[in-house]
């Protein structure tokens, strides 16, 4: 075992845990705004993966793939939260959950209606095929492309967030959604927006995942699981333990491949029942 | 059994010009008429995501009893069909109810754990079931007296693939396996450790992966870093799809990727062209298999149906060819007397010389190692792979574990 290849698991496993953490940190944001367990999450990534495929293999470009996919998945997240998620705000958590998992049904359907069960594969656009020569290993540039728009998106919505006007809203919604009301600020809107920015993040992830994992219809399922993990460990409530929490997911998971490589999935929720055994608030939860 | 069946058929009868049929008639007509006509199942999954090859096994099912020309020493073929969803539970409640129907003889599990479920029902009832799957339980632990196994014993599988590869690559000694961490993906490393032993090859690592998982990227990186000459997949299904798609985006020129029974040609749309190409696979079946048998099985698959056949079609259509065949040989339709001429049965199949080994019930048959067509030359849309090579290896009778196989 050498130093250079724990580096390099190291390296797979950030661009692994980045796509995890720009997932959850959707999911997150619709969970500490709205307060409301987005269970459709894992279907507006598989609606995102499969508009980034059809989008780039028609039109042979997948740098129109990528924003269309945003675009599709912040639309029906808009469709959603209008007709749907805002009818139940008051109510309990339970009609919550129903709603949003019969809304995943539904569009999972949708998507094996459009596309049928058969998955299907996209090559990286030319430019990131192939890898980088780190000397231990090979690591493929696509990857790192992956790692990089992640983290420019992850700050671009911290700055929108803590450094605008409209994040100081988003902000203030969060911690005291009457008074922001009072204040004539129209705090429907802001939710819509707040629910398609987080419908829109799992458009991308799903957009990026596309040249990995491929499109098939169980991968939003499989991801929600994961998305779920993420955020419980990063605290429920916090935004950025989301953030912190994908990544050491996927940390832990590329790490396990050097010694434990059957244990790849199960770790992963070791690691959960963990952390909420010692810190039932999550990582940078408050309570 | 007899007279009472006889004497309710004789009450049916009564019933029925009393309009009371419809009330009995599904149980009872079928019982009663089973010596009268052959009743053929096909249990498959018709929903789910195996959905689309069940409908292959039906079409290919179809066609045997069509070709044989609908009967068989003078009795009417009647062809059954029920979905498995691809559950175990469902597909041995779906089997009852078809037997209940008359059928003698079925096919079409797909997945190997309802094929072993409905393998049990099948002795306890005493009708021929024709089995497909990567399971080696089939014609090994669970072997048993009414079940035969059509896909390759998947010792055959990897013997195919190593002697090909050595026979290409006679320098490629350093092996990196990525296995399926179950009965399967151990069973095929198991073979392969045994078989490279033979052939000098070093294995230089390995790793094991749970099933169903989705990120393969660590063990890749893992297995480059190893500098193996050979990398093998020892998974199987959308397992080994994800790690050809992975191991893609790494552009190793210089490790060559081989898996044995990764996937079958109804499943290599699902990798772009572009990550087919130099890929070495093994398979039960693919359609331009040159024998005479399958030219003709071919050509009427694409007048019914449009497409060319894969796997599913296939096992549908030859498991149920070599039933009807051994019954023509055995002239009668009696399920014993079937079997006995299956046992030991020497036949062309679709796939080439085929017999079937009475000891276990396996199939033994050729195995076809692939590769897979660079883009540029592809000839049509389906042109994913070309045949370049064909084992038939028997497994060696010591690796079997069919101790006993049963009475009839």
């Amino acid at each position: 075992m050498t130093t250079g290849l724990i580096i390099v698991q190291l390296m797979n496993g950030i661009a692994l845990g980045a796509l995890y953490a720009l997932m959850a940190f959707g999911l997150s944001i619709i969970k500490g705004l709205l307060n409301i367990p987005n269970f459709a999450h894992g279907a507006l990534y598989l609606i995102g993966a499969y508009v980034a495929f059809e989008v780039s293999s028609s039109l042979d470009s997948f740098w129109l793939g990528l924003p269309a996919a945003v675009l599709a998945s912040a639309a029906v997240g808009v469709v959603i939260e209008r007709f749907g998620v805002r009818r139940l705000y008051g109510s309990a958590y339970l009609f919550q959950l129903l709603l949003l998992f019969g809304i995943a049904l539904v569009l999972e359907q949708c998507v094996i209606l459009i596309w049928g069960t058969l998955g299907q594969s996209l090559t990286p656009p030319g430019i990131l095929m192939g890898a980088v020569d780190l000397g231990v290993s090979l690591f493929p540039k696509y990857l790192l492309f992956t790692t990089l728009v992640s983290f420019l998106v992850i700050v671009g919505i911290w700055f929108v967030i803590e450094k605008t006007h409209f994040g100081a809203v988003i902000r203030a919604g969060l911690e005291r959604r009457e008074m922001v009301s009072a204040l004539g600020i129209n705090i429907e809107l802001l939710f819509t927006l707040a629910f398609a920015m987080g419908a829109g993040l799992a458009g991308l992830a799903g957009a990026l995942a596309v040249p990995l994992v491929g499109v098939s219809n169980t991968m939003g399922t499989d991801m929600l699981a994961i998305a779920f993990v993420v955020v419980v460990l990063g605290g429920l409530g916090s935004i950025y333990g989301a953030i912190a929490a994908g990544l050491l997911v996927g940390i832990v998971q590329s790490m396990s491949a050097l010694w434990v490589p059957s244990a790849s999935t199960v770790l992963i929720y070791a690691m959960m029942i963990l952390i909420i055994a010692f810190r039932p608030q999550g990582l940078l939860g408050e309570r | 059994m007899t007279s009472p069946l006889v004497s309710r058929r004789r009450v049916l009868q009564g019933g029925a010009s009393l309009g009371l049929a419809g009330l009995a008639a599904p149980a009872i007509v079928g019982r009663a008429s089973a010596a009268d006509e052959l009743v053929m199942g096909t249990i498959t999954p018709h929903t789910g995501t195996y959905g689309y090859a069940g409908k292959q096994v039906i079409e290919g099912a179809k066609l045997a009893i069509d070709m044989h020309g609908g009967e068989i020493l003078g009795k009417p073929i009647r062809h059954v069909t029920r979905d498995s969803e691809g559950k175990p539970a469902v597909g041995v409640r779906r089997l009852s109810e078809a037997l209940s129907e008359g059928v003698t003889v079925f096919n079409g599990n797909y997945s190997s754990a309802v094929g072993l479920a409905q393998s049990e029902i099948a002795a306890k009832r005493k009708v021929l079931q024709y089995s497909a799957g990567g399971s080696e339980d089939f014609t090994g632990s669970r072997c048993s007296r009414y079940t035969f196994h059509w896909s390759a014993n998947t010792y055959t599988a990897v013997k195919a693939m190593m002697d090909y590869v050595q026979k290409q690559m006679p320098n490629a000694k350093r092996w990196y396996t990525i296995t399926a961490d179950y009965v399967f993906g151990q069973g095929l490393l198991k073979y392969a450790e045994v078989i490279g032993k033979e052939m000098g090859i070093e294995f230089v690592g390995n790793d094991f992966h749970p099933l169903g998982e989705r990120q393969y990227t660590q063990y890749i990186t893992k297995a480059i870093a190893s500098e193996p000459d050979v990398l093998c997949l020892l998974n199987g299904g959308s397992d080994a799809v994800t790690t050809l798609r992975q191991f893609h985006n790494y552009g190793a020129e210089g490790i060559q990727i081989v898996t044995p029974w990764g996937l079958e040609a109804d499943q290599m749309p699902e990798l772009a062209p572009e990550m087919r190409e130099g890929i070495i696979i093994g398979q039960n079946y693919y359609y331009d298999i040159d024998t005479p048998a399958n030219r003709k099985f071919v050509e009427a698959y694409r007048e019914a149906y449009g497409a060319p056949p894969a796997y599913a079609g296939a096992y549908g259509y030859d498991s149920f060819r070599t039933v009807l065949m051994a019954m023509e040989r055995a002239g009668t339709t009696d399920v014993a007397e079937a079997i006995r001429t299956l046992e030991g049965m020497e036949y062309d199949s679709i796939l080439g010389p085929t017999t079937i080994d009475t000891a276990t019930h396996q199939t033994v048959r050729p195995y076809f190692i692939l590769e897979g067509v660079d883009p540029a030359k592809m000839e049509h849309d389906s042109d994913f792979a070309r045949v370049v090579y064909t084992g038939s290896d028997k497994q060696p009778a010591e690796l079997n574990e069919c101790e006993d196989i049963g009475s009839l």
